[in-house]
């Protein structure tokens, strides 16, 4: 299979690339990080709803719209991508396109462990490290081909984050900083600051050869960059960023698997913020919130 | 008829993107079978297409997201759109709770009834599910 092990790329790169090999009907792994900071939407994500955009556009943060599942996502050069993209009759795919989350993570898991980080996964996508969250992973079906993607946190802006997204006032803002904080982690967190990009890249490319047999390695070719570009003008256009999505009536905010942090209007002066972990439901006040910042 | 646990009703037709039709004179009633919505997962949106657009087999019938899949849905006949179940896009998790009944997602007002011929019938359904059963052990 190709490899393409491309260091740094810009940012509408780092996500059109993979839609590109789908769409040319190419399989291969891919393994970036972007050149500058964005937001990421998932495909059924409602831009009013989930994103501030007097904020992003302050902030020059741009956006674009994936094809792959899951939710809002702050991407930057902080991250490694690891990005797979198999033909959809490739029998390495299980019918159960969740299942096959166990055998694309495991080499980010090697790699971690053998960095002497316990990262474990939590089914069906996320890894984590002692409960936190350390690692995003998204699918979907792209014409022929289905694209695995996903990332390692070295280090994550939690406040950028917590900016970026549309919530209903800056007490549920507080409180969705506060639990990222405490259900996200980095490698940064785990004393790998200074962990070279090379040096993680060829620790998941031995993963995956593990996994998925030989990988050549390729450059990106004219094809392969035409279609990329094509994708990427139509992945950040504003007709294709402005699509109707999923809205709920009240504001909920996914922070990791079975981690939501949500509004809770008691009545139309009044409303709270529950954090739900794992259906365990628990009501944020102003003396807990405190406890647990002192905390983290 | 049950096979590996899954319920495939003997009235209806079926094809391998998982979708179940009920034919009704010229008009079918298309859902995603149990087996499939067990594929899936947990369904948490769905995105389905307008009554009166005309739609041919194999072309994508809307848009499907699960745990952290997303998919099309690929129609399995050929017609125009005659009804589309805007309460199974609203609780999408009732394909998951009663595939057969309140998840089915479109009335199909077909161009040529006879197309049904080319789908499966439940005993065609249940062997190629138990065929893909044991697919799935052999990959282990």
């Amino acid at each position: 299979m190709d490899l393409y092990n491309l260091g740094s790329v810009n940012w509408i790169e780092s996500q059109s690339l993979y839609h590109a090999l789908a769409l040319l009907d190419r399989e291969g792994v891919i393994i970036c990080y972007p050149d500058s900071p964005y937001v990421c939407l998932g495909l059924h994500d409602d831009l009013e709803h989930e994103i501030d955009q007097y904020f992003c556009q302050e902030a020059g943060i741009p956006l674009l719209r994936r094809e792959t599942g899951g939710g809002v996502v702050y991407l930057d050069r902080h991250q490694v991508f690891y990005q797979l993209v198999l033909r959809r009759d490739n029998p390495l795919l299980p019918l159960r396109r969740q299942q096959f989350y166990e055998k694309l993570l495991r080499p980010a898991i090697s790699l971690c462990r053998s960095m002497g980080v316990p990262v474990e996964l939590k089914p069906p996508a996320d890894l984590a490290v002692q409960g936190r969250k350390c690692s995003g992973n998204a699918c979907g079906d792209i014409e022929g081909c289905v694209a695995y993607v996903g990332n390692l946190l070295l280090e994550f802006d939690f406040l950028t984050m917590s900016r970026i997204l549309r919530v209903p006032d800056d007490n549920f803002r507080r409180h969705l900083h506060l639990a990222m904080r405490e259900n996200m982690t980095t490698l940064a967190d785990w004393g790998k600051q200074a962990v070279d990009y090379y040096d993680l890249a060829s620790g998941l490319i031995d993963g995956f050869a593990r996994e998925i047999g030989d990988l050549t390695p390729c450059r990106v070719d004219r094809e392969l960059k035409e279609t990329a570009e094509g994708v990427g003008n139509r992945l950040t256009s504003p007709e294709w960023l402005r699509i109707p999505g999923r809205r709920s009536a009240q504001r909920k905010v996914k922070i990791a698997e079975g981690i939501y942090l949500a509004e809770r209007i008691s009545s139309p002066r009044e409303t709270s913020c529950v954090l739900s972990k794992d259906g365990t439901e628990a009501e944020i006040t102003s003396a807990n919130f405190w406890d647990r910042a002192v905390t983290v | 008829m049950d096979i590996n646990n899954q319920t495939v009703p003997e009235d209806l037709y079926y094809d391998k993107n998982d979708w179940w039709v009920k034919l009704d004179g010229e008009l079918a009633i298309i859902g995603m079978t149990e087996y499939g919505q067990k594929n899936t997962g947990d369904i948490l949106y769905l995105e389905l297409v307008e009554p009166g657009y005309s739609i041919q087999c194999g072309e994508k019938l809307g848009s499907i997201e699960s745990g952290k899949w997303v998919g099309n849905l690929i129609s399995p006949l050929t017609g125009v759109i005659e009804e589309s179940n805007y309460e199974v896009e609203k609780k999408p998790r009732q394909v998951n709770l009663d595939a057969y009944g309140k998840g089915w997602m479109y009335k199909l007002l077909l161009n040529d009834p006879g197309e049904v011929r080319l789908l499966m019938t439940a005993q065609e359904y249940a062997e190629w599910i138990a065929e893909q059963a044991k697919c799935e052990l052999e990959m282990g």
